[in-house]
Formats: C-alpha cells, sequence, structure tokens
C-alpha cells in the first residue's frame, strides 16, 4: 500500500515501556497517591450503561470510565493512541490501517478467564454497530466506511467509502468485547451486555444498588495503569437543587451539572472548586411536523415570537445562559453570527398565526376548520427540576396568550425516550441537546434520520437541507464546511422545526480534595484515570 | 474616584452607571453628544467622566488588538496552509498585512509582494497591496521606496485617498495632509455614492487618530459598529471568506486613549475635579508612553492632601511604572517591594502592584510569592482582582494553565461572561488562556458576550471560529441531555 506516512503519535518512549505507557507519565503516575472513593451525582438515571445503545449523556459519561476506542482525543485536541497504538493511512485518504496494542485484557467476569482484546472484538464492534436490528443512534456517523477487515489478531483494515474530515478521530467510537452481548449479531436494549457491559477501561463495573447507585472499582490491569481513585459512585438525584444540598452536606464530592441558580452559592464555598467545561449544549422546544397544525413554519414561527426567552433565561436561570438563534451552541465554530434570535413579539406571533389560517375562537383559541390548536408538551420526568417546570409552565402561559392551548405531560425518561424516539406520540418535546466539537447535526435534522430511535424525531424534511448537510458531509474543505453551516443556521432558525432557546452555562463542582481534576467538555471523565485523592482526605 | 460625587448632570450619572457596568461604548455615545449642550458648570464632571470612559475602552481594545493579532495571525497561517479546496488568494495579503501588524516585517513584505505580482496591475487590491508595502518599506526606513509604492495609486477613488491617507498618518509622512485628504476622500465618496466599507472607514480613523482629529475619528467610531469584513472572497455558491483588518482595533485604542488624555487634561483644568482628572491622567499617560506627562501627574496626585489612601496607594504604583520605563528600575522595584511587603494581606493593593508589575514587563518574582501567599489565605471576592492580576501576570510568562485558573479564579462565575460584572479586560485575557490552552468553545463564549457591547469583536469570533472548525478532532457525537 502506498502510504502517506506512518502516523505514530506519541514519542518514541510509548514503544519503549512495556505496557505502552511512557516512562514519563509512569513516574507521574507513581507520584500520585491511590485510593479513595469517588461519590458523583447525576441528574438522572441511565437508560443503558454500553457506548451503542445509549443516546444520553448520563451513559455517556459512564461508558467513558468503562471502554476505550481505537484512538482517544487528547486535552489539546490531539488525536492519541489508545487500543491502537498506531496507524498509517493510505495516500488516498481511503484506506485506515490499525495496529493494535497487546497485552489488554476485558473487564473479568466472575468465573470466566482473562480473555484479551484483538482485532475480532473491533470488527465485532463495527458489525453490530452497523447491524440494521441494533438500536443505536451511531449509524449515521460511520456511513462512510465501506468495509472493516481483520488482518491478522492486532492488525484491523477500514476502508472508507471517500475521504472525509477528521476521519481519524471518527475511531474513537468504543470497542466492546465479541463475548459481551447474548447476541452475538445485534444489540438491542433487551440484552443482558447494556446494563452490565464489561470495558477495557480504568473502571469495571461492580454492581449496581438498590436505589440505583453504580459502583464502579479501579481496573487493576488497565493498559495504562491503575487509575489512582478506587472507587466511582454515581449517584441519581432527581433534582438538581438537591445535588447541591448533597454537596455541601458532603454526601457526594462531586457533580457533573450544577444548577446555575447554585453557582453563587457553590462559589462562595471555599471547600469546592467550580469549573467551567464547555459542552456545546442548548435547549428547545421541538414539534412533531407529523401533526398538521405544526406543518405550516408560520406556526411554529409564531410560537417563537410568543415567548419571552430572555425573561425565562433571567427568571429560571439567574441569567446564566445565552438565548441562541439557531441549532448550533454559541461556543461552536458553525454559529452564525449574523442570525440574530427572535424577538419577544406575541402581537407578530397572533398574525402569524393568522396568515396561516388560525382565528381565535370565542373561547379565545385559535382554530382552522373547525380543529382547535391544542397540544401536547412532554418532559421527561428526570427534568422535573423546579427550573424546568417553571420554563414549561412559562412555555404554556406565553402560547395561551397567543391562543393556543398546551397541554404538560411529564413522563418518566425511559418511557418518555419511547414516546419521542419510537413512536413519535408527542405534539412538541422540552429537551436538549449536546455537541461534541463537531456541532455535527446532521442526524437532527436530515430526512434519512426519520425513523424509530432516530434523532430527527420531529420528521423534518427539506430538501435543500439535505443537500446541504450532504455537501458538508462530502467536502474536505474547512472553510466550504463553514459556510454551509452559517448557511444551515440560517436556514433551520427561518424553517424553525425547534424553538431554540438558550444554551445553559456548565459548570461542574467538586470537593477541593479531588486532585488533577481535568474535564473533556463533552465525555467529562476522559482523563479521570490521572485523578486522585490524597490519602489524608481519602474515604471509602 | 467615587463615581457618583463627580456625576453633577444626570446625563453624566446615567453614563457613569454604564461605565461601572462596563458599557464604555454605551456610555460614550450617551455623554459626548450632550456636553456641549451642558452648563458650563456640570461639563467638567462630563469631561472626567468622558476621559474614564475613553481611558476604559482603550485598554479594552489595546487588549483586543493584541489577541486579535495572535488569533488573527494563526488563522492566516493555517488558511495560507490549507490543501483542500480552492485556495484563497486573498489570504496572501491579509497575511502579509498582519505578519506587518506584528512586526515582521521582512516575512510580510514578502506575501504582500507574492499578492501584488498575482493581481492585476489595476485591481484595487493591488493597489491597497502596494499601500501595505508603502508601509512597510517606511517603517524600514526606506522612504524613497514607499514613495514610489504610493505614487503608482488612482487617487481619484475616494477609497485610495483615504487608504493613502491612512498610511501618511501611520508613518507620520505628511502627517499633516493626511486628515484634509481623509475629509476629501469622504466628501468624493459621497458625491460618487460609494458607500464606505469597512477598510476605507479603517482608512479614515487612521487618518484622523494619527493625525490630531481626535473628534473627527470619534465621530466615526460612533456611527459606525465597524463589524463587517474587510473583504469578503466568494468561491461558487458554497464558500465564502471574510478577511478583517486586525489593525482597526489598534486604530480604536489609540483613538480612545487620545480622546481620554483630551477629556482628562479638560477636566484637569477644573479646580475641583482636577485632582481626580490627574490620578486618571497617570494611567491614561502610562499607556501612552508618556513617562513624563506620567510622572508629573503622578506627583501632583501625590501631593494632595485629601485624596484617599486608596488613591495614593495607586498612584504610588503608577509613579513607580513610570519610573520604571524611565529608566529608574531600581527604584520602582523598591518602592513596589516595600509597598508589598507593607500590604501583605491587602489583596487591592496586591492586585494592582501585580498589574502594574506585569504592563512595564519587570521581573515580578517577589510580587508573586507575596500574592501567592495572600490568595492561598484569603477568600471571597475581595481577591478576584488579586487572582485576576496574577492570571494575567502568568498570562504574560506564558504559563497559560495556571493563567487559566487564577483568571478563571478571579471571574465571577455566577455571572461568567457577563461584562456588566467581571472587567472585559480581564475577560480577553481569560479568553487568550484558552485559547493557548485550546479550549475554544470557552474562548468563543466569552467574545459572543463581550460581542454585544463591542460588536467590532466579530473579526476575533470569526478567526477563532476557523481555527476550531480546522483543529478540532471529534467523532461527530449529539446525545440528548
Amino acid at each position: 500500500m502506498k502510504q502517506l506516512s506512518v502516523i505514530l503519535v506519541l514519542a518514541l518512549g510509548l514503544f519503549a515501556s512495556v505496557s505502552g505507557v511512557s516512562q514519563a507519565a509512569e513516574i507521574r503516575k507513581a507520584a500520585r497517591p491511590q485510593g479513595g472513593a469517588l461519590n458523583y451525582g447525576e441528574y438522572g438515571r441511565p437508560a443503558t450503561l454500553d457506548p451503542i445503545t445509549s443516546n444520553e449523556m448520563i451513559s455517556m459519561r459512564i461508558s467513558e470510565l468503562l471502554f476505550n476506542g481505537l484512538v482517544g482525543i487528547s486535552e489539546r485536541q490531539d488525536v492519541v493512541p489508545e487500543l491502537a497504538q498506531s496507524w498509517n493511512v493510505s495516500k488516498d485518504g481511503r484506506v485506515y490501517t490499525f495496529s493494535l496494542r497487546k497485552g489488554v485484557t476485558w473487564h473479568q467476569r466472575p468465573g470466566e478467564a482473562l480473555v484479551p482484546f484483538t482485532a475480532n472484538d473491533v470488527i465485532f464492534t463495527y458489525n453490530i454497530m452497523m447491524h440494521p436490528k441494533t438500536i443505536t443512534p451511531l449509524k449515521v456517523r460511520f456511513e462512510f466506511i465501506e468495509k472493516a477487515e481483520k488482518l491478522d489478531d492486532h492488525t484491523v483494515r477500514f476502508t472508507l467509502k471517500r475521504p472525509v474530515l477528521n476521519a481519524l478521530a471518527k475511531f474513537s467510537f468504543k470497542i466492546i468485547p465479541k463475548h459481551g452481548p447474548k447476541n452475538p449479531l445485534y444489540l438491542t436494549r433487551e440484552d443482558s451486555f447494556v446494563q452490565h457491559p464489561i470495558g477495557t477501561g480504568p473502571y469495571m463495573l461492580d454492581n449496581i444498588t438498590a436505589d440505583r447507585e453504580i459502583v464502579l472499582v479501579a481496573n487493576d490491569k488497565y493498559f495504562k495503569g491503575r487509575p489512582n481513585i478506587d472507587q466511582f459512585v454515581t449517584k441519581p438525584f432527581a433534582d438538581q437543587n438537591i445535588l447541591t444540598q448533597a454537596l455541601t452536606f458532603n454526601a457526594i464530592d462531586m457533580i457533573v451539572l450544577v444548577n446555575p441558580r447554585s453557582i453563587a452559592e457553590i462559589q462562595g464555598d471555599k471547600r469546592f472548586i467550580l469549573q467551567p467545561y464547555n459542552a456545546l449544549s442548548y435547549s428547545f422546544f421541538g414539534y412533531n411536523l407529523r401533526n398538521p397544525l405544526l406543518e405550516d413554519k408560520r406556526v411554529r414561527q409564531a410560537f417563537g415570537y410568543a415567548l419571552n426567552r430572555q425573561e425565562m433565561l433571567s427568571s429560571f436561570f439567574n441569567n446564566q445562559g445565552t438565548i441562541i438563534s439557531g441549532p448550533f451552541a454559541p461556543g461552536s465554530w458553525a454559529y452564525n453570527l449574523d442570525v440574530q434570535p427572535l424577538a419577544y413579539d406575541p402581537r407578530k406571533a397572533i398574525a402569524l398565526l393568522n396568515e396561516a389560517g388560525f382565528k381565535q375562537g370565542a373561547d379565545g383559541i385559535m382554530q382552522k376548520n373547525g380543529k382547535k390548536m391544542e397540544l401536547t408538551l412532554m418532559v421527561p420526568i428526570e427534568k422535573e427540576s423546579e427550573a424546568i417546570k417553571r420554563v414549561v409552565l412559562a412555555f404554556q402561559n406565553y402560547l395561551k396568550n397567543v391562543g393556543v392551548t398546551v397541554k404538560v405531560e411529564f413522563k418518566e425518561w425511559q418511557s418518555w425516550k419511547e414516546d419521542v424516539f419510537a413512536e413519535h406520540r408527542f405534539d412538541i418535546v422540552f429537551a436538549s441537546w449536546v455537541f461534541d466539537d463537531s456541532a455535527d447535526i446532521s442526524s437532527l435534522f436530515h430526512s434519512a434520520e426519520i425513523g424509530p430511535w432516530k434523532n430527527n424525531f420531529g420528521s423534518y424534511s427539506n430538501p435543500e437541507v439535505d443537500s446541504l448537510i450532504v455537501e458538508s458531509k462530502l467536502t474536505l474543505d474547512h472553510e466550504k464546511r463553514r459556510t454551509i453551516n452559517r448557511k444551515l443556521h440560517a436556514m433551520l432558525a427561518n424553517e424553525a422545526p425547534y424553538t431554540f432557546l438558550w444554551t445553559l452555562t456548565h459548570y461542574s463542582a467538586y470537593h477541593k480534595k479531588v486532585q488533577h481534576v481535568a474535564i473533556h467538555p463533552y465525555k467529562f471523565f476522559s482523563f479521570a484515570d490521572e485523578w486522585y485523592i490524597p490519602v489524608t482526605a481519602q474515604k471509602k | 474616584m467615587p463615581v457618583q460625587a463627580m456625576a453633577a448632570d444626570d446625563v453624566t450619572s446615567r453614563a457613569m452607571k454604564l461605565y461601572e457596568k462596563h458599557h464604555y461604548e454605551d456610555a460614550a455615545r450617551l455623554l459626548r453628544p450632550e456636553l456641549e449642550k451642558m452648563a458650563v458648570s456640570h461639563k467638567p464632571a462630563a469631561s472626567l467622566a468622558l476621559g474614564m470612559i475613553y481611558l476604559g475602552s482603550a485598554a479594552v481594545y489595546r487588549d483586543l488588538h493584541q489577541t486579535a493579532l495572535l488569533i488573527e495571525l494563526d488563522y492566516l497561517m493555517q488558511l495560507s496552509r490549507q490543501k483542500t479546496g480552492s485556495a484563497s488568494r486573498a489570504v496572501d495579503f491579509y497575511l502579509g498585512q498582519a505578519l506587518l501588524e506584528t512586526g515582521r516585517i521582512n516575512e510580510g513584505v514578502s506575501y504582500l509582494q507574492r499578492f501584488a505580482d498575482r493581481s492585476a496591475a489595476k485591481s484595487p487590491f493591488k493597489a491597497f497591496a502596494d499601500i501595505e508595502l508603502g508601509i512597510a518599506y517606511s517603517r524600514q526606513k526606506q522612504q524613497e521606496k514607499a514613495e514610489q509604492a504610493w505614487s503608482r495609486l488612482d487617487l481619484s477613488k475616494p477609497e485610495m485617498k483615504a487608504a493613502l491617507a491612512g498610511a501618511y498618518s501611520l508613518t507620520g509622512v505628511q502627517q499633516q495632509k493626511s486628515v484634509a485628504m481623509a475629509e476629501a476622500a469622504w466628501h468624493e465618496a459621497i458625491a460618487q455614492r460609494h458607500t464606505p466599507d469597512t477598510r476605507m472607514l479603517r482608512n479614515m480613523l487612521r487618518a484622523y487618530s494619527h493625525g490630531g482629529a481626535p473628534e473627527k475619528a470619534l465621530e466615526l467610531l460612533h456611527a459606525n459598529e465597524l463589524k463587517e469584513a474587510s473583504y469578503v472572497e466568494n468561491f461558487g455558491a458554497s464558500k465564502s471568506i471574510n478577511f478583517y483588518d486586525a489593525s482597526l482595533l489598534q486604530d480604536m485604542a489609540v483613538t480612545n486613549l487620545r480622546a481620554a488624555v483630551q477629556y482628562l487634561e479638560k477636566a484637569g483644568r477644573d479646580e475641583k475635579l482636577g485632582p481626580s482628572a490627574t490620578y486618571y491622567l497617570v494611567d491614561a499617560y502610562l499607556q501612552q508612553g508618556n513617562t513624563e506627562s506620567a510622572l508629573r501627574a503622578a506627583a501632583s496626585t501625590l501631593a494632595q492632601t485629601k485624596i484617599p489612601q486608596q488613591y495614593l496607594d495607586s498612584a504610588r504604583i503608577y509613579q513607580a511604572a513610570a519610573q520604571y520605563k524611565a529608566g529608574q528600575r531600581k527604584e520602582a522595584g523598591l518602592t513596589w517591594q516595600a509597598m508589598a511587603e507593607k500590604s501583605a494581606q491587602d489583596p487591592v493593593v496586591l492586585a494592582a502592584l501585580v498589574r502594574a508589575c506585569t504592563q512595564a514587563g519587570a521581573d515580578c518574582a517577589k510580587l508573586e510569592k507575596l500574592a501567592l501567599a495572600a490568595v492561598e489565605q484569603g477568600e471571597g471576592k475581595k481577591f478576584f482582582p488579586l487572582h485576576a492580576a496574577l492570571g494575567k501576570y502568568y498570562l504574560q510568562q506564558k504559563k497559560y494553565s495556571k493563567a487559566e485558573s487564577y483568571m478563571e479564579a478571579g471571574r465571577d462565575k455566577a455571572y461568567k461572561n457577563k461584562i456588566g460584572v467581571n472587567d472585559p479586560v480581564l475577560l480577553i485575557g481569560l479568553a487568550e488562556a484558552y485559547y493557548r490552552n485550546k479550549k475554544f468553545s470557552e474562548n468563543l463564549e466569552i467574545y459572543f458576550e463581550i460581542g454585544k457591547q463591542y460588536p467590532v469583536v466579530r473579526q476575533i469570533q470569526e478567526a477563532m471560529q476557523g481555527i476550531y472548525s480546522m483543529e478540532q478532532q471529534s467523532a461527530g457525537d449529539v446525545k440528548i441531555f
């Protein structure tokens, strides 16, 4: 094969060490004490713990501790070796050959012998991920791969359909063991593996308690060296306010996402550190365009004008965030700075509804062809924090002011997801998306992503948007991709498949005893194996 | 100085409220047009307020300019190295210009020359390249060559006339002509129904500001947001690149600083408010590099008997900074050290000392030690300025991780990037630390907020977005919250 280059990302020291970890890193690690437990609070419970079937953040954070990808991304945005120790890329950018790390083993299940990680696991992961019956939002991300082949036990080759931007980083998807799932062909939420996964990562699942706490313990055989902290315990809380209390009363050591209203309180407490991490996220009201009442974009635009988003942000979140104008977060490279958020203008909202053929009836409710504008807003129960309740009630009131009736339904998280993603039984949802740095909105708005368990749950379809999304995926030109995303931002702001609301300030809070904390802005725990707790502060 | 005490007029009071929120642009736009209409007795307070407002603004634009040079140069370098897609032609011009700005004149000349050589003889961009080349030659003391580069320009075009006026003014060549030339260009543009673009406005600002017409420069600034690109290069329907002039921010900083000095000197002549104005003038003169005037103003402030202690301390710190710049380094160091030891528990004085020492580029190791000891002991908002000052110090020392963590600790997190609470100068420094540490989205969020009051930061945002887009390494993941 003609090779552009053999990319050996780390210095030669990497290969000098038997374990594949540099001497300097070994020395650094040795200087940090092992032991202690870190209890961290989450704002809900994960539905699954594997990296394939999950599509929410709580699961992803746990799977970051349990699994590894072929490559990882360093704090300085470099692609670094993980389960692959080196790789090369063909000159035409279509063939990626990975040399896998030797001596890596899977977490050991009781009564099982140690199983080594091999090329079979990589091919298995790819195949199961792409199987039509596997429930996963990941397929769309890997459609650019033509085939995956095992060359030998420690070498795999991926052939791409075409060269793509940042292809290498896409191989950071987590590898699962061939001997993991019960069904070797496809993975569903019924497979016991999704609740009791094993990986190669720094932590192993120990147990899930009766209180749904998830206990992870250090993997002594971790290929980068045993992590410093003995135990990570995930504690679910239904309400973010209680999370703050739990932290201040020492029931937990860390909150992954601080309630914006608690920032001032935690800032004033010298025991804790508040660390910002900029997950690219935003909240929105999303519409089900299958409902004829919501088909006309003027109706959706009217909803945008009916809301006083600044007032909601100030009143319910202490103004800890930024109003947005479109489908990207303001901290993203793709945000179109020329598109301004819609102003609060209820008169314009009514005018737009009138233009769309709706007239207010005697009861004050808008109607068209005898059908009243009555809609259901579905909110997951994990979001039943005080602030979220206020947001949805405010939404209800704002829309009432323009003649739209909204019934709010709180649903248990898993059931909410089934209604929204699988059955599409909703009119409006309140939710938030979180993106990694690629700010990839294709799965949200491309018409090919309409269907059960796909992200375009509102069934938004626009050929022009589809074509821009495809063009953006095909190009290898960064500036062209930026221009296309600016256009997409403007178009989607105008088409309003969602009412784009705000991006909230993301702070994690943790006790000062936890040291050397670096947080990945999206995956959060990517560097957690380096964290430590001084011996004097350790508790079990 | 307590600002309310000086606010003798309602408009002045309102402007000072905006000043306290660091909304310097709004404050200046509100107060300046009212100044002439005010009763004579109210003018000194308004002048003092305007002086303070422009001084604050100057510091913001100065720091924005520094960060713009860093980020925009990196962006243009990366853009010029891109091998995929249609290659930009304009990148050579803007890269050359940015290199000149950073003092890398030979490199700048080579890019500009390459751009000029590839441009059609009569294209406007060829002429703009000639103007920039002339500036470069002038800086290299090759005046004849500079004049030759400028001799080929078609001055019947208002944008060319404004560009040459800007170049004259910047280089000090025929500086006296530059203001008249810029005005003529403006009138010709109106007559020709030619809407001045950002580049022409930048050149006029440059001509007015460096040519001694600060009022005209201010009028121009107040009438324009200046956030538009200097040039948009289009490549078919799906690609365009916006290019900006980082030097615009420098011209804005100079304009604001000159205005600050002008208004503070005016207020300084008032018997009652003179001492307050003189106090702020020390800083303004220092920023201008006018050491002698800074020393005189500091001495005058220190001679005041009724001035509160914190202002005396501050004036003494400025005085030492001026001494340092005047070559009396040992004396300055001893003053700072003595003050630091005496105020080892006072985070406000320590913060001012660290800031002054950092700005002077002096050896601050001893101050650093005392400041670190103080932040270790102290807590609460009172210590925010000291954390911020240490962060800036570490930024200058190129210790970016420390810079980030100290500036983080100096930011009021309950208002994260809101400039109403957090000083934009701190936020700009923190944004640079984030950039150096490759936390691009944190950087962009800061500029998103700053941009609401200072729209001209668009140029930094666009360059930052460009770098982020090229450097980000991620898989394309998205999850429901």
